[in-house]
């Protein structure tokens, strides 16, 4: 065994190249990313859900490159690599600044979720209470390691698939006249749509944690691309869906227009359809937190060897519960939220190009010196 | 480690919070709420909540008296406007009122005419409100309605209420909920409307569509010429139009299908032309005697086909004089318009040409001649 390398019984078959980075990008944003971006192209935000995608398939080509390229030095994820290319010290603080976003991915969810919960259902919820329950599940499963993580993965995409069906529900209620007239919008209002769809395609991008616990690799490399073209489809039909749902004016008003939607859906003996699927809905958060709790002691492991990854997770789950009760309401939950977009996209935008070139640079110059 | 699982297991039961429930049978359940306006910003709210009394059932729980016997039938009072009405009444109901499954909401039409700008805000805002509540104008007193004795069926107000218009949607009157109702008020160059009803002696009866301008009440679309208005709305399948061919001598077409088609031309000029292209295909159920046969229906479709159109363009006709568009004939405009002006839209939509082209076969005659 090359060191480095993880043991086979730790790892994840090539289809968790799909699984993972898709259910990672289907989150909370999920419920409320129509009224954002229809606000600047209202019928024509589709096309941004579409170039958002595309985009996000171009930056995993180059988190797939950087990956491969790094394999030849030892493991390849993203604490190695800085660590290889900055030195012990500069690349421990970005592995810190990287690991902070997330950690923000995951603190954001659980607290964006819970803020429906009280909107929604429970207006009495207490946010440590809940917090503290879900953390234990969270705990619960990081402990059984990367495969328990991948599996419920797994699980929340199979889970998940009802609630995609549940949009032909919008289609006897449908106003198609409002998608017309198509492409109304000039590019630069599409453009700025496109980059409020950071938020809801973020999460591919931690691919680049556990790239080195996939099995066969070059096997993944397809599955990974056909991830995100699933989550782009997804995010095109619930964007078609609430365009011909939802009048421009009333959408500018509505806060979750998927929630909304769920609560216009209605089977005799079941009302509140809605209800149910908020509830329901725990499963698209699952694998996103207890991926970002992983990732985090993994960090703590990989930065001080010393600490066992299950003592670092109590840690990381510490860290989890106290950051959701220091946010207090909806506003402090959209702050958080639109923070972690935009360190987001600077993350994956530009510092991953970055990284890309930086690796290829060190390896002319460090090549030629050798 | 077992047992420190299970300390944290232990621990896990001092957690549980004390979240208020909803049994079903500790509940007062709101099925209907009504809304009279009576002046001052203040309106006077009634509530009815069902009423599960059984009949008398020896040897069932609690001796013969369901635990449920005791429930009110419906509360009122005053409060101002825009205020939940289940807040209000809380203080007068022996167990938490809920409205999670509020069926019917009724405003009477001083307050659709003082503007309902509040409710429907409220409305779109409550998250336990469910969005495919049927809502209506009352011609009269909601209070007297919602707390009459009666009435011929025995069926909770609430669901009569529901039944009716329901049943009604489907047929000649235009699909309407707090869906549709908020779609229209919340949407650009669109009003909203809601069905009108009224109680007669002992009855319920729809007596037409009221239409809306943005939150207020403008004018009533009689009941019978609630088809052609939900012609020109959407397409359906169970209308009855009454067809008064001369004085005095009706035939009574059922259509089986109608389909709506709008074009539009020269959406952003001062006086846009909006083409609407209505197919009919009906059936003759009733007809005065004589006047129709399988070999003569061609001759009743061509009068059928002018009458409608000239009730039709009368219709937009009135309007565009009122300056409402309940037809949706603006957000049409714009759909088939790049960079539509909408500044001056209210304007230009008084100006609008409507033509109305309506296509009728009459496929069936009855099984006699």
């Amino acid at each position: 065994m090359k060191p480095g390398q993880i043991s086979e019984t730790q790892q994840l078959g090539p289809m968790s190249g799909f699984i993972i980075p898709h259910t990672m990008q289907i989150s909370i944003g999920i419920l409320s990313f129509q009224q954002l971006l229809s606000k600047d192209s209202g019928q024509d935000a589709w096309l941004a859900c579409l170039i958002g995608g595309l985009f996000s398939l171009a930056i995993m080509w180059m988190i797939l490159r950087l990956l491969k390229n790094e394999q030849k030095f030892g493991r390849a994820d993203f604490f190695s690599i800085h660590q290889r290319l900055f030195g012990k010290w500069l690349g421990g603080l970005l592995n810190f600044f990287v690991t902070a976003h997330v950690v923000l991915f995951g603190v954001v969810f659980l607290r964006s979720y819970i803020e429906i919960l009280q909107v929604w259902i429970f207006p009495q919820l207490s946010v440590f209470t809940f917090t503290i329950l879900f953390c234990l599940i969270i705990w619960y499963i990081v402990l059984g390691g990367i495969r328990i993580v991948g599996g419920i993965c797994m699980l929340s995409f199979i889970y998940m698939i009802p609630l995609y069906m549940s949009t032909v529900f919008a289609v006897p209620e449908a106003y198609f006249s409002n998608l017309l007239p198509m492409f109304e919008h000039s590019p630069a209002s599409i453009l700025i749509s496109a980059f409020h769809t950071t938020h809801i395609y973020l999460g591919f991008e931690l691919m680049l944690y556990f790239y080195p616990f996939i099995k066969r690799p070059q096997l993944a490399k397809k599955w990974c691309y056909f991830g995100i073209l699933t989550s782009m489809y997804i995010y095109i039909i619930l964007m078609l869906m609430a365009t011909v749902f939802f009048s421009r004016g009333e959408m500018r008003l509505t806060i979750w227009p998927t929630v909304t939607f769920w609560k216009s859906v209605s089977f005799p003996l079941l009302e509140h359809v809605d209800m149910v699927i908020i509830i329901y809905y725990m499963w698209a958060l699952l694998p996103s937190v207890s991926m970002s709790a992983w990732v985090a002691s993994r960090f703590v492991k990989h930065t001080f060897p010393v600490i066992k990854q299950k003592y670092a997770l109590v840690g990381v789950l510490l860290i989890f519960v106290i950051i959701s009760v220091l946010i207090k309401n909806g506003e402090q939950v959209k702050i958080a939220n639109d923070l972690y977009g935009n360190i987001g996209f600077f993350i994956v935008y530009a510092y991953v190009p970055f990284l890309l070139f930086y690796q290829w640079l060190m390896k002319k110059v460090r090549g030629k010196a050798a | 480690m077992k047992l420190k699982t299970l300390v944290i297991l232990l621990l896990l039961a001092l957690l549980s919070s004390c979240m208020p429930t909803n049994i079903i049978d500790d509940i007062l359940m709101v099925e209907a709420e009504g809304f009279d306006y009576i002046g001052h910003n203040q309106i006077l709210g009634t509530a009815t909540m069902p009423n599960y009394v059984q009949s008398g059932n020896p040897g069932g729980q609690g001796g013969g008296l369901p635990s449920t016997a005791s429930m009110m039938r419906y509360v009122s009072g005053i409060t101002y406007d825009g205020k939940s009405l289940v807040d209000k009444f809380q203080p007068e109901g022996q167990r938490p009122l809920k409205i999670g499954k509020v069926r019917v909401m009724l405003f009477d039409k001083k307050l659709a005419k003082h503007g309902m700008r509040d409710q429907i805000d409220f409305r779109n805002r409550d998250p336990d409100t469910p969005r495919d509540l049927t809502i209506a104008i009352v011609e009269g007193s909601t209070n007297k309605l919602l707390t009459a004795q009666d009435y011929q069926t025995q069926i909770p107000i609430s669901r009569y209420v529901q039944d009716m218009i329901q049943q009604n949607n489907e047929q000649n009157y235009p699909t309407s909920n707090l869906s549709q109702f908020i779609y229209s008020y919340y949407g650009n160059y669109m009003d909203p409307f809601m069905p009108l009803i009224k109680k007669i002696g002992n009855h319920l009866e729809m007596t037409g569509i009221a239409i809306f301008k943005k939150d207020k009440y403008v004018m009533k679309v009689p009941n019978k010429d609630t088809f052609i208005f939900k012609m020109l709305f959407e397409k359906f399948n169970q209308g009855v139009y009454d067809f008064e061919f001369a004085p005095k001598k009706h035939i009574a077409i059922r259509n089986v299908h109608t389909t709506i088609n709008y074009k539009v031309k020269d959406g952003n000029s001062s006086a846009p032309d909006i083409y609407a292209y209505v197919k009919i295909n009906g059936q003759v159920r009733q007809a005065y005697v004589g006047s129709i046969s399988k070999s003569r229906a061609y001759r009743v479709e061509k009068p059928l086909e002018k009458q409608m159109e000239q009730k039709a363009s009368k219709l937009v006709r009135t309007f565009q004089k009122k300056g409402t568009d309940p037809l949706r004939l603006g957000d049409t405009v714009r759909s088939f318009t790049y960079n539509f002006d909408g500044k001056s839209w209210p304007e230009r939509y008084q100006n609008a040409h409507f033509h109305c082209q309506v296509t009728v076969n009459i496929s069936q005659t009855g099984i006699s001649q």
